[in-house]
C-alpha cells in the first residue's frame, strides 16, 4: 500500500465517523490554515513536497477536528489509571499563530510571506521559548510547531519515508510477505511524499 | 426478589468463563447455563474499526465501555470488566508452562507442587490450543515435546524476527516463534491475520477473543447471559453444618441498584479472575463463615502469585524496519529447566523488534531543535542500526501472605468493600534474587556481545505479570482451597476456575494454563450436573 494511500486511509476512516461521536466540534479558521501551512512548509521534511505538505496539513486539521475531549483514554496495563483527553490542543493554535505573526510582522512580512530561512530561525526559538524538549506522541497543544512534527513524524507516513521503504505500520498488511525485506519506496506518487 | 434458576451459574465473563460455558454446552447439550457479569456485553463487531482507529490517532481506550469506574482495586493490573474479560485486550501469547512448573517442591523443595500430573495436564493444553485456535511451531527441546500439533502453522517471522534470530542464535541459544492465539488460516468461522500490529484490538476478529464465543453460545441458545450483574454475596444452604452446599448468589443489576436478584443453581462456578473471585468469597462472609466462603482453611486471597521480569533494549548491527509486526515475538524455553543440583533459576526469554533510540526527534545530542529535513536525517543516521527488545519472565513464588484482602477504606456505590492485592514473594525466592539479576543481566550481555551489540537500557518489572492464585488448589484441605479440578473443599457445589486457582505462577504468560485448567474442570462440573 502506497503511503498517499494509507494516510487516505487512516483520515478518510476518522472523517467517517459520525459527528456526533466527535464531541466537542472544534474549528481552525481559513486564516489560521494558511499560518498552518507557512509553519508546515517550515517543519515537515522538503522530500514530500508542496502536495505533501497540502495532505499532512489537511489530515492534521481533519485530526483536530475529531478530537474528542473528554473520552476515555487507554487505561493502560500493569498500573492502570482511568484518565480522559483534555481539552483539544486547537484552542491553543491561535494564540500561538498569533504570537509567530506578530514576530514576522516586525521584520515587515506576515508569517506566510517571512522568507524560509527567517521563518525557520523564528519558528525554532518559539520551539525553545516553550520549552518542549520532545516531540509529543500525539498533538497535545504544547506549540503547533511540535503538534505538527509530532504529528506527522510519528505517522505511518514518515516511517516509511525515514527507512525509505513500505513498512506500512499499524495497516491491516497480511501475512504473506511479511518474512521478505520491505519494499523499496519507488518513483511516482512516492517521490512527491 | 426476582430470583433466576439454572443447573450452572458461572459468575464472570472472562475467558474461563467462556471456554468453561462453550464446553457445557457440548457435554451436556439441554443443561441450563446462566452467565452472570458484571461489565457490559461489546459485541459492536463493525464500531471495532472506529474504536481501533480512534486508539491509534487519539490514545482512546480501544474498547470503550469496559470498566466499571466504581468497581476497582488496589494492585489490580488491569481495569477491564466486560463480557469477554481481560482477553478482550490480550496480545495472544499462548506458552504452556513445563512440567517442573507442577513438582517444584519435589524437584527443588521449593513453594509446593500442583496436585495433578504434567500428563493430566498436557492433553488439556492440546484442547485449549483447539478451542482457542493456536498457531504455533513445535519447539527443539525433547523436553517440550507435545502429545499433538498445533492447530495452526506458526505465524511467519517477519524479516526484523529473521534478523533478531540469526543474532541471538549466534549466542548459541534456540529460539522460535511465539505461539499465538491468532489465525494464520482461516479457523473455527475466523478470518486470517492480516498484521494489523494492533492484537489489544484485534479488528479481523483473527485473534481469539471469548466475547465472540459468548455469542455464538447465545446466538445457539446455549446460555442466557446477564451482563450489568455484579454478584455481591454467596449465600450456603442451612443445613449441611460446616460444609454446605451453596444455596444462592446475590446480585443487583447496576441500572436496577434498589432491586436485588438471586440466582438459584445446582451447581455454581466462580470464574471471576485473580482479583474477583477471591473478593467474591471474602465478601461472602457471615457470622457462620466470618472468614468468608471456601475458607475454611484461610487461605482465599493468600498466595496470590505471578511472574517477575527484567528486560532490556539492545542495540545492534542488523537491517531492522520498526512497525513490521511488533506484536509478535522469538521466544527460548531453554531455562524453563534448571538441574537441581545448581543455583535455582527458571525463565523464559523473548525477542522483539524494537524502535528505542531510532525515533524521531526534536532535539539533537547537542540540544540543538530540529525541523523538517534535519529531522529525518538525524533519524536516517539513528536508524543504522537495528534494535531489539528482550524480556525474560521469571519464577518467582509467593508468601502465604501475598495477599488479596478487603480495604475497609474502599468501597463500591453498593458499600461493599473492595480488594487490595499486595504481592510479597516467599523468603527464598527473596533470597536468590541477586543472582536471578546477575544471571539475566549475564544472559543479556551474552546476546549483547554477538553482532557489535550493546545494550541501552535494563529495567526490572515492579508487579507481577500474569497474577493468579487467591483460592490455590491441592490436596490438604488446611492449606488449599479446592482441589484440582477447582472444587472447594468446603461446598460440593462451589467450583473456582482458571487463574485463581495457580498455586504458582511459572515464568512465562498464563493465559493458556488459565484454559486448560478450566477445560478440565469442565469436565468435572459436567460429572457433578448428572451426579
Amino acid at each position: 500500500m502506497k503511503r498517499r494511500i494509507l494516510l487516505q486511509f487512516l483520515f478518510a476512516s476518522l472523517a467517517a465517523i459520525p459527528v456526533r461521536l466527535r464531541g466537542q466540534a472544534a474549528s481552525i479558521s481559513a486564516a489560521d490554515q494558511v499560518r498552518l501551512r507557512a509553519v508546515a512548509e517550515v517543519v515537515l521534511p522538503g522530500e514530500i513536497g508542496a502536495p505533501g505538505v497540502d495532505r499532512v496539513v489537511t489530515a492534521f486539521i481533519t485530526w483536530a477536528r475529531g478530537y474528542r475531549a473528554g473520552a476515555g483514554t487507554d487505561y493502560g496495563y500493569g498500573f492502570p489509571r482511568l484518565r480522559k483527553l483534555p481539552p483539544s490542543p486547537l484552542s491553543a493554535y491561535t494564540a500561538q499563530l498569533d504570537a509567530l505573526d506578530r514576530q514576522a510582522r516586525v521584520q515587515n512580512y506576515s508569517l506566510a510571506d517571512l522568507p524560509l530561512d527567517q521563518r525557520r530561525a523564528l519558528i525554532s526559538a518559539a520551539i525553545v521559548d516553550a520549552k518542549i524538549e520532545r516531540l509529543p506522541a500525539r498533538p497535545d497543544g504544547g506549540h503547533i510547531a511540535t503538534d505538527l512534527m509530532g504529528f506527522y513524524f510519528h505517522g505511518i507516513e514518515a516511517n516509511d519515508t525515514a527507512y525509505r521503504v513500505h513498512i506500512g505500520r499499524d495497516t491491516c498488511r497480511g501475512l504473506a510477505g511479511s518474512e521478505n525485506r520491505p519494499a523499496p519506496l519507488t518513483g511516482g506518487n512516492d517521490a512527491n511524499l | 426478589m426476582p430470583t433466576f434458576e439454572a443447573d450452572v451459574c458461572i459468575i464472570g465473563g472472562g475467558i474461563s468463563a467462556a471456554l468453561l460455558a462453550q464446553k457445557l454446552a457440548e457435554l451436556r447439550p439441554g443443561t441450563s447455563t446462566l452467565v452472570i457479569e458484571a461489565g457490559d456485553r461489546l459485541f459492536d463487531t463493525e464500531k471495532r474499526w472506529q474504536d481501533r482507529l480512534r486508539s491509534l490517532a487519539y490514545g482512546e481506550n480501544p474498547w470503550p465501555g469496559d470498566v466499571i469506574p466504581d468497581q476497582s482495586a488496589e494492585g489490580v493490573i488491569s481495569r477491564t470488566m466486560a463480557v469477554g474479560g481481560s482477553a478482550l485486550h490480550w496480545g495472544g501469547v499462548t506458552n504452556r508452562f513445563s512440567a517442573e512448573d507442577l513438582r517444584l517442591q519435589s524437584l527443588y523443595g521449593l513453594a509446593v507442587d500442583w496436585p495433578l500430573s504434567w500428563d493430566e495436564l498436557e492433553r488439556f493444553y492440546c484442547e485449549a490450543e483447539r478451542r482457542i485456535g493456536v498457531a504455533g511451531e513445535p519447539g527443539p527441546l525433547d523436553e517440550d515435546r507435545r502429545s499433538e500439533p498445533y492447530p495452526m502453522a506458526a505465524m511467519p517471522l517477519s524479516w526484523n524476527l529473521r534478523e533478531l534470530k540469526a543474532w541471538a542464535e549466534s549466542s548459541g541459544l534456540p529460539f522460535w516463534a511465539t505461539p499465538q492465539a491468532k489465525n494464520t488460516v482461516p479457523y473455527d468461522g475466523r478470518s486470517e491475520c492480516r498484521r494489523c500490529n494492533t492484537c489489544e484490538i484485534c479488528p479481523t476478529g483473527a485473534r481469539y477473543s471469548p466475547d465472540e464465543t459468548f455469542r455464538r453460545l447465545l446466538a445457539s441458545k446455549a446460555i442466557t447471559l446477564h451482563d450489568r450483574t455484579l454478584v455481591r454475596r454467596l449465600v450456603p444452604e442451612q443445613a449441611g453444618g460446616a460444609s454446605p452446599r451453596l444455596a444462592v448468589a446475590e446480585a443487583v443489576h447496576r441500572d436496577r441498584p434498589a432491586e436485588p436478584v438471586e440466582y438459584r443453581a445446582r451447581v455454581f462456578v466462580v470464574a471471576a479472575g485473580y482479583c474477583w473471585s477471591p473478593h467474591l468469597l471474602l465478601l461472602s462472609a457471615s457470622s457462620r463463615f466470618p472468614r468468608g466462603i471456601a475458607n475454611r482453611s484461610g487461605t482465599v486471597g493468600r498466595y496470590m502469585t505471578g511472574h517477575a521480569f527484567i528486560g532490556a533494549q539492545i542495540e545492534l548491527d542488523a537491517e531492522i524496519y520498526p512497525g513490521m509486526n511488533d506484536q509478535h515475538s522469538l521466544i527460548s524455553r531453554q531455562f524453563f529447566r534448571c538441574a537441581p543440583d545448581q543455583p535455582y533459576v527458571r525463565h523464559d526469554l523473548r525477542i522483539w523488534e524494537s524502535s528505542v533510540g531510532r525515533e524521531p526527534r526534536l532535539k539533537d545530542s547537542n540540544g540543538r531543535v530540529l525541523m523538517g529535513d534535519a529531522v529525518l536525517a538525524d533519524w536516517r543516521a539513528r536508524a543504522k542500526r537495528g534494535a531489539a527488545r528482550v524480556r525474560a519472565y521469571y519464577d518467582a513464588h509467593p508468601a502465604a501472605d501475598s495477599s488479596l484482602t478487603l480495604d475497609p477504606n474502599a468501597t463500591n456505590r453498593f458499600g461493599d468493600a473492595l480488594p487490595r492485592i499486595a504481592h510479597k514473594l516467599d523468603a527464598a525466592t527473596e533470597a536468590r534474587l541477586p543472582a536471578t539479576r546477575r544471571h539475566l543481566l549475564d544472559l543479556f550481555a551474552r546476546l549483547a556481545r554477538q553482532q557489535n551489540g550493546k545494550i541501552l537500557s535494563t529495567s526490572e518489572g515492579t508487579y507481577l505479570d500474569h497474577p493468579a492464585g487467591g483460592c490455590r488448589m491441592g490436596t490438604d484441605p488446611a492449606s488449599s482451597v479446592c482441589d484440582s479440578f477447582g472444587r472447594t473443599h468446603d461446598h460440593a457445589n462451589l467450583f473456582v476456575v482458571g487463574a485463581p486457582t495457580l498455586p504458582t505462577g511459572g515464568c512465562t504468560n498464563g493465559t493458556l494454563t488459565f484454559a486448560a485448567l478450566t477445560l478440565r474442570s469442565a469436565s468435572e462440573v459436567a460429572a457433578t450436573i448428572g451426579r
